[in-house]
């Protein structure tokens, strides 16, 4: 799905769901995000891997919407978990001092490995 | 009294108590002991002797300031002592990691060619005592700039920091040279200090081109080794002549019988051109240790820069009190740590202790007090190479336009005028003879000068207005997009300033009215200055909860303030009638 600068796709890899996110993530497609993980943890996903490897920036919006979808994922006993988070992207997790809010585990192969 | 204290720091040196977070660094796989661990006992003696044999190399410096100052034997050996000594209280000041003094990194320090000019100019003026209390003022310069860095980029850019390097490489060359062939005051040459030079010179270049591992690290040493060994087949090398008279004791507390302080207007110019010239060093060396640490280094850290400029200037002002001269970081140190891999700060310590140790054992003074003449020369003819190359590398790093071109032509020229038309110069009126009289101040003078003429009317402003009910991001996307190419700006800073407009616009919504953005822009600073009708935005010094950034919109506002905080090099809000601005400053 791609939605006002933000694509959104989920495949999966043996029992991870990964969500790849591909562009900026503001006010205006935050919502659109939250629907998409809302979706997969409601369907039954355990293991949410959101891949950030191609989002050029996020927002203060996006931010609340990761920490919900994480909340949601927790409360039916799923994981939520970030990779890919670098750069500019990873800066804003620096600067927000949200790195230890979230699960964060390096590139998309590394996460892999330690969710199967 | 402590809050008040740091209050007071604060607002005094905001570039050290820095609001935005620290970056968590990222360990660079390919290091085998990053900043922060300890190797083992045997990893960090061996690295550690490896930075004293490579900063030995730097001793020459406090050794020609005594050949040229005539000390006696015991006052050569006192100044090589305390040379060592104070050479391992800058190792260690440099490296030392806390609020406001030290880079935090294994930054060894060394003397320098930098303050050697300045010296031997403060020699002919006053003498020793003149050079030490220079040395201390050049110190408390570097001291007062460092917390105003980032301020200081535009006065002295990469190019002119680059054009004060390739001076001081073309000083040294000459200096080099008059030692090597022996040059005296009648324009005489020496036969076997040619010899001599031409040996010591060769094995160094040799070894430095050809060479691989050890002996191209330490092609200095080994260089200077085979000139000691030529010099003592041609009888030049006099031990002896080193010696004290009533003999070499195992350990000796250096005397400080030499020292003395004095200060003088008149050769105040080149030193705090000298302060300014080491400053940049520090500044280039510390940003290249942020980078050897970090595999996802982006941008200097500031907090670091400032404490390692803080150190080297307390370092300058201990060696002028210590009575010998002026100490830099090392390239050299960082570029072996690099190469070997070990980059923990705790061997600089080690560095500093076994300096401030061999300061006590008088033979490894005499060992380099008998430097001959021929070896001295042809080690400063080898660096001045580098220091040159260097120095014409950081000029031409970045693209040089008919501004830059002219600045560094003529001020690159007005130093060698200085050295050439020398007596010229000298019927300038007595107030400009500190400038005229020497090339390295007025080369600098004139570049600094001449750079803040050129500067005038090249800020470049463009404005966009965003209209109720369009899409905000994509038209600030392509603004600061479009305009970043046309300006050259660097990609990393034009992202950021996307992201702060980006969310600046998602906080404020959509306004009555629409808002207004103005971007400005030169080489050093991108502003971006926003107008739309309605509050200031709130721009918290702490960070919102968890628990407030889920529970309101309220939260995520708050959020959106301290990213924009963190993430701007300095940010203003204020509210003008029913209006409001906010401005945010992005360093380049």
């Amino acid at each position: 799905m791609r939605n006002d600068g933000l694509s959104i796709t989920h495949s999966h890899v043996g029992p991870v769901c990964v969500v790849t996110l591909d562009g900026r993530i503001d006010s205006t497609n935050a919502d659109d995000l939250m629907v998409h993980l809302k979706g997969l943890i409601d369907a039954g996903e355990k293991n949410v891997l959101v891949d950030l490897g191609a989002v050029l920036y996020l927002t203060s919006a996006a931010f609340r919407v990761l920490l919900v979808a994480t909340d949601e994922a927790e409360r039916n006993a799923a994981r939520l978990a970030l990779c890919s988070v670098i750069g500019q992207v990873r800066e804003l997790f620096e600067m927000g001092g949200l790195v230890d809010a979230f699960t964060i585990l390096g590139s998309r192969e590394e996460a892999l490995a330690q969710l199967d | 009294m402590l809050s008040q204290s740091l209050v007071l720091a604060r607002k005094l040196w905001p570039s050290w108590t820095d609001s935005r977070v620290e970056r968590q660094l990222v360990r660079p796989p390919e290091l085998l002991y990053a900043v922060e661990e300890s190797p083992p006992p045997t990893v960090l003696v061996a690295s550690a002797v490896q930075h004293v044999a490579v900063i030995a190399i730097t001793l020459i410096f406090p050794l020609i300031l005594g050949a040229e100052a005539g000390l006696n034997r015991l006052q050569f050996i006192d100044l090589v002592s305390l040379s060592m000594l104070a050479i391992g209280v800058s190792t260690i000041l440099l490296c030392l990691r806390s609020a406001f003094i030290g880079c935090g990194y294994l930054c060894p320090a060394c003397y320098t060619a930098i303050f050697l000019g300045p010296s031997l100019f403060a020699l002919q003026h006053g003498g020793l005592p003149l050079v030490f209390g220079m040395t201390i003022v050049s110190g408390l310069v570097q001291v007062v700039i460092a917390p105003i860095l980032r301020r200081l980029r535009a006065l002295m850019p990469s190019e002119i920091a680059g054009l004060v390097i390739a001076i001081v490489g073309l000083a040294l060359a000459a200096l080099g040279v008059r030692y090597m062939l022996g040059i005296t005051a009648q324009e005489t040459v020496e036969p076997s200090y040619l010899v001599v030079s031409a040996l010591s010179l060769a094995a160094m270049s040799a070894l430095n081109v050809w060479g691989k591992g050890y002996p191209k690290m330490f092609c200095v040493l080994i260089g200077m080794a085979v000139g000691y060994i030529a010099s003592a087949a041609l009888g030049v090398l006099d031990f002896s002549s080193a010696m004290p008279p009533d003999g070499l004791p195992i350990l000796r507390l250096p005397h400080l019988d030499h020292i003395g302080y004095r200060f003088d207007p008149i050769v105040l110019a080149p030193f705090i051109v000298a302060a300014f010239a080491s400053t940049l060093r520090v500044m280039g060396d510390v940003t290249n240790c942020q980078r050897l640490n970090d595999k996802d280094w982006v941008r200097p850290n500031f907090g670091s820069l400032a404490g390692g400029v803080a150190g080297n200037g307390l370092a300058t002002i201990f060696c002028g009190l210590a009575g010998t001269l002026g100490p830099n970081s090392y390239s050299s140190c960082i570029g072996l740590s690099a190469a070997t891999g070990v980059t923990s700060r705790v061997i600089g310590y080690a560095v500093g202790i076994m300096y401030i140790l061999l300061a006590l054992v008088p033979a490894a003074a005499v060992l380099f007090a008998a430097m001959p003449k021929p070896v001295m020369g042809a080690a400063l003819f080898f660096t001045a190479a580098f220091v040159f190359t260097s120095g014409m590398q950081m000029i031409t790093a970045r693209m040089l336009d008919a501004r830059k071109t002219l600045v560094i032509g003529f001020s690159f020229a007005m130093a060698v005028m200085a050295d050439v038309y020398q007596n010229v110069f000298m019927l300038a009126p007595a107030v400009l003879q500190p400038i005229v009289s020497n090339s390295l101040v007025l080369g600098t003078v004139c570049a600094v000068t001449l750079n803040l003429i050129m500067r005038l009317g090249i800020r470049q402003r463009v404005t966009l207005k965003l209209r109720q009910g369009e899409n905000k991001r994509e038209a600030i996307e392509r603004l600061l997009s479009t305009q970043g190419a046309r300006w050259a700006a660097r990609r990393e800073v034009i992202n950021r300033a996307i992201f702060g407009a980006v969310q600046v616009v998602e906080v404020i919504g959509d306004p009555a009215g629409g808002a207004e953005i103005e971007a400005s822009f030169d080489e050093y600073n991108l502003d971006l200055l926003i107008r739309y009708a309605g509050a200031p935005l709130l721009i918290p010094e702490k960070r919102p909860t968890r628990r407030e950034i889920l529970a309101s919109d309220e939260g995520e506002r708050l959020l959106a303030g301290y990213l924009l905080r963190q993430s701007a090099d300095r940010i203003a809000a204020r509210a003008i009638g029913n209006r409001a601005e906010i401005y945010l400053h992005y360093d380049h």
